[in-house]
């Protein structure tokens, strides 16, 4: 991709500040070790719901209707699509190409906002027309809101993440050398992508 | 004297001369200092060792008669649930990682700090908050289930498990911010020439522990999570009348808690590591094999929780495995206990009294790890799960092992904390009256156990009478020891001898600049080309010549 003529965040140095990449890489590090213990919370929920999903009684249990599988995968290209737009809106940013950066950046914005609407009608349909309740319906109620709740929480989280840097790069924060907090935004998104993953396979797949 | 050459060292900023900060509040209190840090650990730890202890010995005092009457028997399902879990998750984790490993890794390693000084800052106050809820909880019933809370009982009953769950779910959340602290800080923060196969054990054994606190204190909040929105929303996960599973709870609790054992141990087995070869003046015996053996157990040990589940409806065909997985465990301790002794032997043992709680604590740990080996063994555990033999087992681990380790690291860096020695007379009766109380009060669970006396129970056939009373008496002596430790520890902190910067003629880094250290620990970073606990070598250190003067650091601010 071609570097850009005007660099933004001021002056364009060639050489990047020693003593900043170091710090760079520390709260790196921090922040990768604190996304793998939570990789670990999540895990451990879906080591309990396959455990209780094996724990005999079939699955899925008794009174309960299928999920809407179709809907569901929808809504899962929206985080996906997030995931490649929030990719390029890191590369741009190493590239210099400001504007595009922003747009991606907006657009993965949008596409997490558009995932969280989607799960909240996904919800809204199980509990008003299925009557399907976080603590009524016996272990899938328990582990389905659980799990997929907590996601949404991340995403949730994620948005907001994303809207801060969205103004601290529209008022400069960021320059070419100096981008911690994009490079751990888009950490976290690809975080939440891969849980996903997982989630969507084991509640709806199989 | 040489000019300070601007370092590129992997200390990053951190490595830098920090201002140190003015005002009582901003240096004491709300310090980002890891060296106030880990002070502030200790004594909070004590405090609550002191508040779980007086819950020990009103356990013991009840069990001075068959028949108790001490306290009701519902108050003592009370006292003992909270006494564990407080001993366990309020003591002697945050006293051997957030005391201890706050306290002297990052001088060990030669950094100015821990990687994060304000999420140190946070872990440490998260932990007191935490240590109040979890006693508060009496004032609204405390749970009754044991250090364990094993579903349906702590499903059932009153307010106080949730706050339990929530407790310790915050203990979780600052040992989870300390292990990525640590993890970060040896692996950036080292100075020049201090690699992996030099660094000091008890740094070794610091980073084994780090990654168990991370990951298994994780899979512990999430237990506790389910837990708590069980309680709190009628959530079914454990409750089997609505589909749920008792027994993952026990899944997911020992699978943190198995390796929360090893946290419990690995830096206490650092302690001694530090201990011996100072004492014997002796290169410490098999050090890459110290070193590798605590990562070997820190890895091993998330694979063998199940043995704590023989008889609570564990498939069978998976009780060999984790009999035959449990049994290797015992082998890389085994190769630990093996070189330390090898360490003493020959050695020029100076029988001070951090070396006496050193060797108090081979001695007892051995015998915890030997009847750990009997309850691997699922028929011998059919028989005595459940019964004293269990107590015996993990006591002599924990305060046999853990809090000896503790005793010995007090003794032997508390001149490094305070510039002042220990008193080590009242150190030596504070050590005998402990070692006697202690053998004293669990050497006997072990044939109560065998005899068949359950535990959790406020009230005992009368067979087991005399033994009961034995362990009961011994434990006040128990007690009366950590009274004079206690006494010594607040009198020698004003009063005791000066100790100088290194006292013991410690070989570590620690030991090369005052006591107690500046805010910023070195004025250079010194670099390292040698082997620690080499005693007939020249000191493998460079650019340590003005750190004892009291002249301003040469570079203070600079660059
Ligand atoms: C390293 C330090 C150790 C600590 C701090 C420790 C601690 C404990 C604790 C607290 C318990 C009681 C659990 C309960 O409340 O039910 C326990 C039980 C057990 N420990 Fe250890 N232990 C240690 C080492 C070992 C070793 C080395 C082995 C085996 C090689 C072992 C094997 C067992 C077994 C099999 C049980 C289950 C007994 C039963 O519940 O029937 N432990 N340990
Ligand atoms: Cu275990």
């Amino acid at each position: 991709m071609a570097v850009a003529s005007v660099p933004h965040g001021g002056v364009h140095v060639e050489q990047p500040d020693q003593l900043y990449n170091e710090i760079r890489d520390l709260r790196l590090q921090g922040f990768l070790l604190a996304l793998i213990s939570d990789c670990v919370l999540f895990s451990s929920f879906v080591f309990a719901y396959l455990y209780l999903r094996n724990s005999g009684q079939g699955w899925p249990p008794p009174g309960i209707p299928r999920l809407d599988v179709p809907f569901a995968a929808w809504n899962s290209v929206l985080l996906f699509g997030s995931g490649a737009t929030m990719h390029y809106a890191l590369e741009n940013h190493k590239h210099n190409n400001f504007m595009k950066y922003m747009l991606f950046l907006i657009a993965t914005i949008i596409l997490g906002a558009g995932f969280l609407g989607g799960q909240g009608y996904e919800y809204t349909h199980l509990i008003v027309s299925e009557h399907i309740t976080w603590s009524g319906s016996g272990i899938f109620g328990a582990s389905f809101f659980t799990l997929t709740g907590m996601h949404g929480f991340h995403v949730f989280v994620g948005v907001i993440f994303l809207t801060v840097l969205l103004m601290q790069s529209a008022a400069g924060v960021y320059t070419r050398e100096k981008f911690f907090g994009i490079t751990a935004g888009t950490l976290y998104w690809h975080f939440v992508d891969v849980i996903w993953v997982l989630l969507f396979s084991i509640f709806y797949l199989i | 004297m040489a000019t300070h050459a601007p370092v590129a060292h992997p200390g990053g900023i951190a490595g830098h001369i920090h201002q140190e900060p003015q005002g009582f509040v901003r240096r004491y209190v709300f310090s980002i200092d890891h060296k106030i840090i880990g002070i502030q650990y200790l004594i909070t730890g004590f405090v609550f060792f002191i508040l779980a202890g007086l819950l020990a010995e009103t356990i013991r005092t009840q069990l001075l008669n068959a028949n108790g009457g001490f306290v009701s028997p519902e108050t003592y399902n009370e006292v003992y649930s909270i006494h564990g879990s407080a001993m366990v998750w309020l003591v002697v984790i945050p006293i051997l990682t957030g005391g201890f490993g706050n306290l002297v890794f990052p001088l060990q390693i030669g950094a100015r700090d821990v990687a994060f000084p304000w999420l140190n800052l946070l872990s440490f106050w998260i932990f007191p908050v935490a240590g109040l809820m979890l006693f508060s909880s009496f004032l609204m019933g405390a749970p009754t289930a044991g250090w364990t809370e094993y579903p349906p009982v702590s499903l059932q009953g009153a307010a106080g498990t949730s706050m339990w769950a929530a407790a310790i779910f915050l203990v979780g959340v600052s040992s989870t911010l300390t292990g990525i602290n640590f993890v970060v800080t040896l692996l950036k923060m080292r100075a020049p020439g201090m690699t992996f196969t030099r660094m000091p054990l008890f740094c070794w054994a610091q980073f084994a522990t780090a990654p168990l606190l991370m990951i298994a204190t994780t899979a512990l909040a999430a237990a506790l999570a389910a837990l708590f929105i069980e309680r709190q929303f009628g959530v079914p996960f454990f409750d089997p009348t609505k589909g749920g599973s008792a027994v993952l709870w026990q899944h997911m609790f020992w699978f943190y808690s198995h390796p929360a054992v090893y946290i419990m141990i690995l830096p206490a087995f650092g302690i001694i590591s530090e201990v011996l070869p100072t004492f014997a003046r002796k290169p410490i015996f098999g050090y890459k094999l110290i070193a590798f053996s605590s990562m070997a157990i820190a890895l091993a040990g998330f694979m063998v929780w199940a043995h704590h589940m023989f008889t609570s409806g564990l498939a069978p065909y998976l009780q060999l495995p984790f009999m035959i997985l449990t049994f290797a465990i015992g082998v890389p301790t085994g190769i630990k206990i093996f070189s330390w002794t090898a360490t003493l032997w020959g050695g020029k043992i100076h029988l001070t009294t951090a070396m006496l709680f050193a060797i108090g604590f081979i001695a007892l740990f051995t015998c915890g790890g030997i009847t750990g080996i009997f309850l691997a063994a699922v028929p011998y555990d059919l028989d005595v799960h459940g019964t004293y033999f269990v107590v015996a087992h993990f006591h002599y681990v924990l305060v046999g092992g853990s809090m000896m380790g503790v005793f010995a690291g007090m003794y032997y860096w508390f001149p490094k904390m305070s510039g002042r020695l220990l008193n080590e007379t009242l150190g030596k009766i504070h050590f005998w009256l402990f070692f006697i109380g202690f053998n004293g009060t669990f050497l006997p669970m072990h044939w109560l156990g065998v005899e068949g006396m359950p535990r959790w129970v406020a009230s005992y056939d009368p067979q087991f009478e005399f033994w009961n009373r034995f362990a009961s008496i011994s434990s006040y002596v128990m007690a009366l020891g950590m009274l004079v430790f206690f006494y010594n520890v607040i009198s020698s902190a004003r009063f005791g001898k000066r100790s100088g910067p290194n006292p013991w003629n410690g070989r570590t880094l620690e030991w090369m600049i005052p006591s107690p250290p500046h805010y910023y620990n070195f004025k250079n970073i010194p670099t390292v080309y040698g082997l620690p606990y080499d005693f007939s070598h020249p000191l493998p250190y460079k650019g340590l010549e003005d750190e004892l003067n009291d002249s301003p650091p040469a570079a203070a601010g600079a660059h």
